[in-house]
């Protein structure tokens, strides 16, 4: 669990920070996340989360509000507390490339970005797709690369948990450099050959070397675009080495996002890149009202209605080790210390010994010195996200996160779907025209276009070449 | 035995420039031309527009001729979705093979593909022959290539079944959106591989795809037919018959692999060359094979049976085919594509559906409805269950060697 801010800390777009890009222009995302408690299931505005109507609705909204891109994420094993399914959150999501597919039919411009796993992935078979998705449509695909090593989820796949902790982003950076060489393997214009991809086994974790011939030609932006969203030391080298954009954690404090954006930069730098060539998307939330009392009054809603009384019970229960749903949400924790259990799917990161006893004390410490319930504490800990006001006030925040080089975009996660896209695309978009900080049309046709980016890393190495032979081959595979 | 009730079903494969090898260089299409979307809506468009019933994307990993970029083609599953909302009314059927990928994310690709479809997704489920495949997964290769077909289709069942249709509880009072009593582990267990589920996507809408196999592609299971469609072939229409007759009748002794039957319909695999374009389909065909490039991938030539000729002689053939019963329907496998296909919607097909022998699918009509074939129960609902002498699958052996 993330130490969340403060709730009554500073403003998130309160902080002076010196304006280094006086005409940069918000971009957006929208992040369909759906399996966690952010989405709101309950309210009667909340559709199905399963038809692709709402999937359509939602990416139709967001190409009209002129948006960079369209994500989704993956699940490769349904989340499970104590060995049962978790069954408060949304359950249930499509194969992010498979729906993509469908919604690049009914989509013309608007970027589509599917979250896939390289640990239980084939980087044949991965790579194909994403090619397939990226051609079907006309250059708009990318691939946001998450890791993991956890062998409960490997149950569900053919080699179980195969992967070392430890040894996570290497196969990472060898299923990148396959989708690479695929990517690059069709001759650019008539009469050439299509290369052969080889890489060692060794890199890749597989019993033998992977050699493969492609079939799938080039879109017209090259590669689809890659999106990285670890954010540990490891995972940050890794997008400064490899990635084109960072979907980030920090979207809610100014300062924490200067911090951030100049770790990243120092780090693309010393990967011998530009420093302007991974564009920063945090994740946030946007809730705007006519009167700031107004929106104030609404996020307060948001974040009670996120957190119903058997979630709180079940965020504090997995801390507590144990099965709380008999208590009280609106009485006070338990008295007792937490249990310390073997890890589970719910529990995958660093909630064990000491650090989950230092977790509760802290919590008690709260509740007590503030008198908050079970549920008012889950709620109070979840901070203020985002940007809460007027569409004026938040579109001057948002401008002045982008113009300070804070970030270059915001991925925008509905916590309504598929209605909850309409007051951003309806009131902020055009608040941020008004103000010359957002587009008015698409002037590009790949998603490469509308995010500004340069050509994909390996195909630098072979327009350089053709001017200059001492250059990288251009199937060398990204170190 | 043909139900009378269901027309005679009409396949069509859509995969690129045509089935014939030769296809894409006589095309002459660049590859980005030939894969791209503009191209692929169209084909279907066009197979939708003369009353197809199903059309099917051939796939395989690896290039048919390696190196050439006149082998490009684009993942299956992946231009099925694609066309799932250009379409209203045909059924769609991608090729995806078991014997390499994961069966986990074949089942989720697949569940998502037809809630994408509105249940109008089948699968043509095959095997891999090609042993350089396992050099693109970087393992060795898979030698008993039909019983890990069984085990992977299997698999992907009992993960479609995984959620009960009505999991989805959203129950505002306890706060639970799903009732996690009706989502099952699978707890699959195969010769080589275990899935424990449940799928991370809700039931499809036809419950389970239709299933799509070559005769003897799949080796049986002890527990249920695993293939709803055989495709079958032959040298002749009177031993294509005699294979439907073999594919649909009752199932043999499970144990072999070559074992049959057991399937609700068997449609046959038949290759189309015709006249037109100011020349017989004869001298079209030798066209075709002079300029095939040697050591090319390919299931042209094979199993399937073959129609060389006029438009009037195909048509008398389908109804032929249509009157015996014997086959539910075809799978035309058309040469070239963009020549083969106009001369079918402009003089074969509307031929047909004039003599009431074939029907256009009804558009929202899913896959299942199409041929005729019953929304199956959930193996894992109780409910369901209740009245039989099964007892839970988990409990089954997984296989008939388990």
């Amino acid at each position: 669990m993330t130490t969340p801010p403060p709730p009554h800390g500073p403003a998130p777009h309160a902080p002076a920070a010196p304006v280094t890009r006086p005409h940069a222009q918000v971009h957006f995302g929208v992040f369909f996340q759906g399996v966690n408690h952010t989405t709101i299931w309950s309210d009667p505005e909340s559709g199905s989360q399963t038809d692709f109507a709402s999937f359509e609705q939602v990416v139709r909204t967001a190409e009209r509000g002129l948006f960079d891109a369209f994500f989704l994420g993956e699940g490769l094993r349904l989340r499970e507390t104590r060995g049962r399914v978790h069954d408060l959150d949304v359950v249930g999501r499509p194969d992010a490339i498979t729906q993509l597919a469908a919604l690049a039919a009914v989509t013309e411009r608007i970027g589509l970005v599917a979250t896939q796993n390289t640990t239980y992935h084939d980087p044949a078979d991965l790579a194909r797709r994403l090619a397939s998705l990226d051609v079907l449509s006309g250059g708009r695909a990318a691939w946001n690369v998450v890791t993991t090593d956890n062998a409960w989820t490997g149950e569900n796949f053919r080699r179980g948990g195969y992967l070392d902790h430890a040894d996570r982003y290497e196969r990472a950076a060898a299923v990148l450099a396959v989708a690479r060489g695929v990517w690059d393997a069709f001759p650019d214009g008539p009469g050439g050959d299509v290369a052969r991809v080889s890489v060692p086994g060794a890199d890749l974790r597989t019993p033998r070397d992977l050699v493969l011939d492609v079939t799938t030609p080039r879109s017209p932006q090259g590669h689809p675009v890659i999106f990285q969203a670890g954010d540990s030391p490891q995972g940050r080298d890794f997008a400064a080495a490899h990635a084109d954009v960072i979907f980030s954690r920090h979207g809610s404090v100014l300062a924490d996002a200067l911090e951030f954006a100049a770790d990243v930069r120092r780090r693309v730098v010393a990967a011998g890149r530009p420093e302007d060539d991974v564009k920063i998307f945090p994740g946030t939330a946007i809730v705007v009202g006519d009167t700031a009392a107004e929106a104030e009054e609404k996020e307060r809603w948001v974040r009670r209605a996120q957190v119903t009384p058997a979630t709180a019970l079940s965020i504090v229960g997995n801390v507590w080790g144990e099965d709380l749903s008999s208590y009280d949400p609106d009485g006070p924790l338990p008295a007792h210390d937490p249990v310390v259990a073997e890890l589970g799917g719910e529990r995958g990161s660093a909630t064990t010994g000491a650090r989950t006893h230092e977790i509760a004390r802290q919590w008690r410490a709260v509740a007590e010195a503030e008198g908050l319930s079970i549920r008012e504490l889950v709620i109070r800990n979840a901070g203020e996200r985002g940007f809460t006001g007027t569409p004026g006030a938040v579109a001057d925040a948002l401008t002045r996160w982008v113009r300070t080089g804070a970030v270059d975009g915001f991925n925008l996660s509905p916590w309504i779907v598929p209605a909850g896209l309409d007051d951003v695309v309806e009131k902020v978009v055009p608040a941020l025209q008004e103000r010359g900080a957002y587009p008015t049309a698409y002037t590009g046709t790949t998603l490469r276009e509308h995010l500004g980016l340069r050509e994909p890393l390996t195909r630098r190495g072979a327009r350089e070449r053709a001017h200059d032979a001492e250059s990288e081959p251009a199937l060398t595979p990204v170190p | 035995m043909t139900d009378l009730t269901t027309p005679f079903l009409v396949g069509l494969d859509v995969d690129g420039a045509g089935a014939h090898p030769a296809a894409a260089a006589a095309t002459g299409l660049t590859p980005a031309e030939l894969v791209g979307a503009a191209r692929l809506a169209r084909s279907v468009r066009w197979a939708e527009n003369a009353g197809v019933t199903f059309a099917t994307f051939t796939d395989a990993l690896l290039p048919a001729v390696p190196g050439s970029p006149d082998s490009a083609r684009l993942d299956a599953v992946t231009r099925a979705a694609f066309v799932s909302r250009t379409t209203t009314a045909i059924g769609l059927v991608p090729q995806v093979a078991t014997t390499y990928p994961e069966p986990f994310h074949v089942a989720t690709q697949l569940a998502s593909f037809d809630i994408a479809a509105s249940g109008r997704g089948g699968w043509l489920a095959t095997t891999t022959l090609t042993a350089e495949t396992a050099d693109a997964y970087g393992r060795d290769p898979v030698t008993d290539l039909a019983r890990e077909a069984r085990d992977v289709v299997q698999a992907v069942r009992d993960l479609w079944d995984s959620w009960e249709d009505d999991a989805v509880i959203r129950d505002v009072a306890t706060g639970r959106y799903v009732d996690r009593d009706r989502l099952h582990h699978v707890d699959f267990v195969g010769e080589t591989f275990s899935v424990k589920g449940p799928l991370i996507t809700p039931r499809p809408p036809q419950g389970q795809l239709v299933v799509l196999a070559a005769a003897g592609a799949v080796a049986p299971s002890v527990r249920e037919p695993l293939v709803d469609v055989t495709l079958v072939g032959g040298s002749d229409v009177a031993t294509a018959r005699a294979a439907a007759r073999a594919a649909t009748g009752p199932a043999t002794e499970p144990a072999t692999d070559t074992a049959t039957g057991g399937a609700a319909l068997a449609v046959l695999d038949l290759e189309v060359v015709l006249d037109t374009d100011g020349r017989t389909a004869s001298t079209r065909l030798a066209e075709l094979e002079a300029a095939t490039p040697a050591g090319a991938r390919t299931d042209w030539g094979g199993a399937a049976l073959r129609y060389t000729g006029d438009a009037a002689g195909l048509a008398g053939l389908l109804a032929e085919l249509a009157a015996s019963g014997d086959v539910a329907g075809v799978r035309l496998l058309p040469a070239v594509l963009d020549l083969d296909l106009p001369v079918l919607a402009r003089d074969v097909l509307p031929v047909l559906r004039a003599a009431r022998l074939t029907a256009a699918p009804r558009a929202g009509a899913t896959l299942r409805e199409t041929l005729g074939l019953p929304r199956p129960a959930n193996r894992y609902d109780a409910r369901q269950r209740s009245g039989t002498s099964r007892t839970r699958p988990a409990a089954l052996p997984a296989t008939a060697n388990a």
